[in-house]
């Protein structure tokens, strides 16, 4: 059964139909989502990552989890076989493993263990799951090759993976290169885990899908050559 | 090439003596010249014959006239108690002390609050250690740098001091103290030594000066820190040690002896955990109290100025007691140790004070006169704040010149005892350089040797024609990123948070690559066709997760560095839980360590009947060293069996590593891999038997490291052996910090250095206390050797063209690789210095530190300039 649909996935066009402009609306939606929540946090509730990471943090991954599985279930890259519905429900479920992907990752690195530290965690690897893992999840399923390609290898094949590939690697790297002003001893609040990953990785995510988009802008151009 | 090597330890060698300041230093003693005003040269040596002509009692007399100042006290006490922090008898920050300690105290805590004694803050200048310490209470002069390394060697103090004034005035003086460094683990028997003797001499009035020296706070504090559970014990002690002595000299005193003058000093603080060194305020924060003295402030806490310096000790007491002040001095009187004495006689203890300090201003400086005291040219602008406008009698505004002289004097201390002979630091910096120049241009040279030939061919084969992936380029990049690092000084204090994190993100970028060609098609087929590559690719995933894991516990393990200290870590947490937990658990991963080596052993080396002997010499040395530590728990170690013990295991670890260097040639020709491998597991015993009891579970997680790296390694197919060299280079340096290690002297084990001799002997001690505080490094160094020396023989057993130069080269090679490890080391030792030498003027040695940690990464690229020799 898995072998058949995975065939079938083959067979078809890797890169499922995503124009220009939807591409750049899904980034654009993506991105408001991210200053929408830290807005709300900021001037609704009065709260910051620096006073109050926890909620903080929760407040930002509930809202851009939701608003990118939404966006990104609608690319979903079988649509025969599942509905919105499903990809919405896989990428739900996606959420939780890829924060517990991301929870390991961060300890593996030294993220601190302690129980006072793991409200902190757990909420800051959902928000990264859901940068990473979940709209991931809403497009491609469990189908293993494409996560091969784009996680393990960094090889994306159309306009699609860029947008999914870009981003994700960004809020990576983005992360790391923001834990290092956190054994500095400016004795600043915001040195504190997870507040100064959580903006690097923030910033990353913005920066990826700018590059992301002028990718995408790049391979529309080359395949209008192509086409001409 | 060796030459080059000598030309970097000459270099090494210069900076470090140019790098710590070498104050100049008055020699001969000061006589009774230094009671009159300094007019000029002839006074100097009329005074010299006068001084060197006269019996004791004489010159005594002649002192008293000379000084006017007639002294209050006949005799002294003087009773050290070693590494006691002035916080627990006087409180931090005008609170005071800890409830428990203050109950531990009764005593002591009643003669402050009675104003019977006068508790100060005695500020002690880095390094704080036992001896230099020592030295500038009884000098009142702040030594080298250097002294360091002498505090483990007491040796006759030939500098001007108080005991040889009073030598010389005739007193006669008893010492009660233990010098026994040996024992360190012991915490009892030491202060029982001393306290034995003490009452018989109380009695007794054939002395006039009583040294006392109590150790056994120091040991209780190596041993459990501030917290320890035999603090309190040991606290009561000293109380009662005190009150005895008070009690007596009431006694002596009712009974018209004359009266003693009794001074508690501490020689250093602690940090939380006991270690001490450093310049933090914890270790400098060292204890002075004069009981006897009465004192107006009956509330000490809040009494004006409760903070001096250690120095500040040796001229009050020389005072007080009508000696010369040590030519060295650079300390200044306490003024409120001579509130008793009336204005005038004040005044000349000030003013004599002041002579003494001129004529070393005089020394240091030779063009200063009196008439133009720098005080005029920018050096007044900071301190304008703290000189008090001065008015009232003539004798008030004496007093209040010479505060304000005071505070000038303590600005200009800090500034002129650090001066640098820039010099000689430029020359060695230099020296090193070319060195390393020349070195790397050799190893390039050779290399280019190499290369024509059919060996390029074969180079390329395992080295070349492969494309650099991310992980590689990453780990080389890593290089500079720690020189970047290097650029703040929080990061040089907290290096071990960026070796973990590299190395960690390397593990993690490893595991990508290791996950990579799994399955790229529909999977299971594809497993079934390649089941050899499928196991490899499984062996090479959980190798990397062993490494993430081993890691990660690696780095719990212990805090370290120097801001975050208190916060939790897995060491703490297992020292609460309570030794026993300890032991079993250090027992345990003994065990564990011996039977992984045992099983890598067999894995490793051929069935060779002469591997098997190996194995049987490492499994009899290992069990000797779990007996041992079977044996000898933490608190009652140090008998002297232990000693034997010890000494049996290092004798037959020699013996056998002698005769496998010796007899292995005979026997194989390709020796090398094996002896390498034997060595390495011998290192891993030695270290287990020489560390910590907390820190055996690292080494069993070093080892695992060790061997899941070559198993990664070895599984993982073509890989430039750069990276190879690289990656266990960074894991030895976070194992490093992991064994809880830091960039300050603080961390270094005393304790375990004096493991299993029974005698003192500084050049023994030395290298113990040097394997334990580098054992990862060095495992690691030696574990490289043996994968390169075993990557090399197969290669050169695979291709049948065995060229004899190769081995010759590559064998030459290794003691090479191994004295640039050594430097790197002694770098690595320079800036354990550094740490620990914080004060403003740090930027010119971050600078210098800098140029060290690229001297070092270019020992590290020679190092694998020789590793593509080898090939």
């Amino acid at each position: 059964m898995a072998d058949q649909s995975k065939k079938e996935e083959e067979k078809e066009n890797p890169s499922i139909s995503i124009s220009v402009p939807q591409a750049f609306l899904v980034h654009l939606i993506s991105g408001l989502g991210l200053a929408i929540s830290l807005w709300v946090a900021h001037n609704l509730y009065s709260i910051n990552l620096v006073s109050h990471s926890s909620i903080t943090l929760r407040l930002i991954w509930i809202v851009e989890s939701a608003t990118v599985i939404l966006i990104y279930s609608r690319f979903r890259i079988d649509p025969q076989q599942c509905s919105y519905l499903k990809a919405v429900v896989r990428g739900i479920l996606a959420l939780p493993v890829g924060a517990l992907v991301n929870a390991l990752g961060a300890i593996a690195l030294g993220a601190p263990v302690g129980i006072q530290y793991l409200p902190k965690t757990i909420n800051w690897s959902l928000l990264m799951s859901s940068f990473t893992v979940a709209p991931a999840a809403s497009v491609f399923g469990l189908s293993w090759t494409y996560w091969q390609r784009i996680f393990a290898q960094t090889k994306p094949n159309g306009p699609l993976e860029y947008m999914i590939c870009i981003p994700a690697h960004g809020a990576v790297i983005g992360g790391w290169f923001g834990a290092w002003p956190m054994p500095l001893d400016w004795e600043r609040p915001w040195q504190e885990w997870p507040v100064c990953v959580t903006y690097g990785a923030m910033t990353g995510y913005l920066v990826g899908m700018i590059v992301s988009s002028g990718f995408v802008l790049a391979n529309g151009r080359r395949q209008r050559l192509k086409e001409d | 090439m060796i030459s080059a090597v000598i030309l970097q330890i000459i270099g090494l060698s210069l900076f470090v003596f140019g790098f710590f300041p070498v104050k100049p230093a008055l020699s001969g003693v000061s006589g009774p010249e230094s009671f009159y005003s300094d007019d000029g040269g002839d006074s100097d040596s009329v005074a010299n014959h006068t001084q060197t002509s006269l019996p004791p009692h004489l010159l005594k007399s002649l002192y008293q006239e000379l000084s006017g100042i007639h002294p209050s006290f006949d005799r002294l006490i003087l009773m050290v108690i070693d590494g006691l922090p002035a916080e627990f008898v006087l409180g931090k920050d005008g609170l005071p002390p800890r409830e428990d300690f203050r109950e531990a105290m009764p005593y002591t805590q009643a003669l402050l609050s009675n104003g019977m004694a006068i508790g100060y803050h005695a500020k002690a200048a880095p390094p704080t250690v036992t001896m230099p310490r020592l030295k500038a209470m009884v000098s009142g002069a702040i030594g080298g740098f250097l002294d360091v390394a002498f505090n483990f060697n007491t040796q006759a103090m030939l500098d001007d001091n108080l005991l040889g004034q009073f030598f010389r005035i005739g007193w006669k003086m008893v010492m009660l103290g233990d010098e026994t460094w040996l024992k360190v683990k012991d915490t009892v028997q030491v202060d029982q030594n001393v306290s034995r003797h003490l009452e018989s001499e109380l009695n007794r009035d054939d002395w006039n000066l009583l040294i006392l020296h109590y150790l056994g706070l120091d040991h209780v504090g190596h041993i459990g820190g501030r917290n320890s559970i035999l603090m309190t014990p040991k606290l009561k002690e000293m109380d009662e040690v005190v009150k005895m002595i008070h009690l007596s000299t009431i006694q002596t005193r009712d009974n018209d002896q004359g009266k003693t003058l009794l001074v508690v000093v501490s020689d250093h603080g602690m940090t939380e955990n006991g270690n001490h060194g450093g310049s933090s305020y914890e270790e400098t924060d060292s204890l002075a109290l004069f009981v006897g003295l009465k004192s107006d402030h009956s509330d000490y806490a809040a009494s004006p100025r409760n903070s001096i310096y250690q120095v500040d000790i040796a001229p009050t007491l020389a005072l007080l007691f009508d000696v010369p002040i040590p030519k060295n001095n650079v300390g200044v009187v306490i003024s409120e140790a001579f509130d008793l004495l009336t204005d005038d006689k004040q005044l000349r203890v000030l003013e004599l004070n002041s002579w003494q300090l001129l004529r070393l201003i005089q020394a240091q400086l030779p063009g200063l006169s009196c008439r133009n005291l720098p005080s005029h040219n920018g050096f007044t602008d900071g301190l304008a704040s703290t000189i008090v406008e001065c008015s009232g009698s003539m004798e008030k505004m004496l007093c209040c010149l010479y505060m304000n002289a005071v505070n000038l004097h303590s600005s200009w201390k800090s500034k002129v005892t650090i001066q640098k002979p820039v010099g000689l630091l430029a020359f060695g910096i230099v020296t090193m350089a070319v060195s390393s120049l020349t070195l790397l241009g050799l190893m390039i040279c050779m290399s280019t040797e190499d290369q024509p030939g059919e060996n390029q061919r074969l180079c390329n084969s395992i080295t070349g024609m492969h494309k650099w992936s991310v992980n590689e380029i990453f780990l080389l990049g890593v290089m500079l990123i720690l020189v970047m690092s290097m650029a703040s000084s929080s990061m040089v204090e907290e290096e071990q948070y960026i070796w973990h994190f590299v190395l960690s993100t390397s593990y993690v970028l490893f595991l990508r690559k290791a996950v990579q060609p799994l399955a790229s098609g529909s999977a299971k087929s594809l497993f079934k066709l390649m089941k050899g590559q499928a196991e490899r690719h499984d062996i090479r995933i959980s190798s990397i997760i062993l490494l993430l894991i081993s890691g990660r516990i690696l780095r719990g393990w212990h805090q370290g560095g120097v801001n975050w200290t208190y916060l939790p870590d897995i060491s703490k947490w297992l020292e609460q839980a309570g030794v026993n937990h300890v032991r079993s658990i250090q027992l345990s991963s003994g065990l564990l360590v011996i039977s992984l080596s045992m099983c890598a052993l067999y894995l490793f080396g051929s069935r060779r009947k002469i591997t098997r002997l190996f194995g049987l010499c490492f499994l009899i040395c290992g069990l000797l060293v779990l007996w041992h530590l079977y044996h000898n728990n933490a608190f009652v170690s140090t008998s002297y069996d232990a000693a034997i013990q010890t000494q049996i295991i290092y004798a037959i670890l020699g013996i056998a590593t002698i005769g496998s260097f010796v007899a292995l040639p005979w026997f194989i020709p390709l020796w090398f891999p094996g002896t390498c491998s034997e060595l390495n597991l011998k290192s891993t015993s030695v270290t287990l038997l020489l560390q910590q009891p907390i820190n055996s579970m690292p080494i069993l997680l070093l080892l695992v490291q060790i061997f899941s790296s070559m198993l990664y390694f070895s599984c993982s197919g073509l890989q430039h052996i750069e990276v190879e060299v690289a990656l266990l280079y960074y894991m030895g340096m976070a194992g490093h910090f992991a064994l809880g290690n830091s960039n300050t002297l603080a961390t270094i084990d005393v304790a375990g250095a004096f493991i299993g001799l029974s005698s003192h002997s500084m050049f023994l001690s030395g290298i113990l206390m040097f394997i334990i505080t580098y054992a990862s490094p060095m495992l690691f160094l030696l574990s490289m050797l043996m994968y390169i020396s075993v990557k090399c023989t197969s290669y050169l057993a695979n291709h049948q063209n065995v060229d004899l130069g190769h081995l010759a080269k590559m064998i030459l090679g290794f003691p090479l690789s191994g004295s640039s490890g050594l430097e790197f080391n002694s770098t690595d030792f320079l800036h354990h210095c550094l740490g620990v030498n914080e004060e403003p003027f740090v930027c010119l040695e971050c600078l210098l530190s800098k140029v060290l940690v690229c001297l070092c990464r270019n020992c590290l690229r020679l190092h694998r300039g020789l590793c593509r020799g080898c090939h």
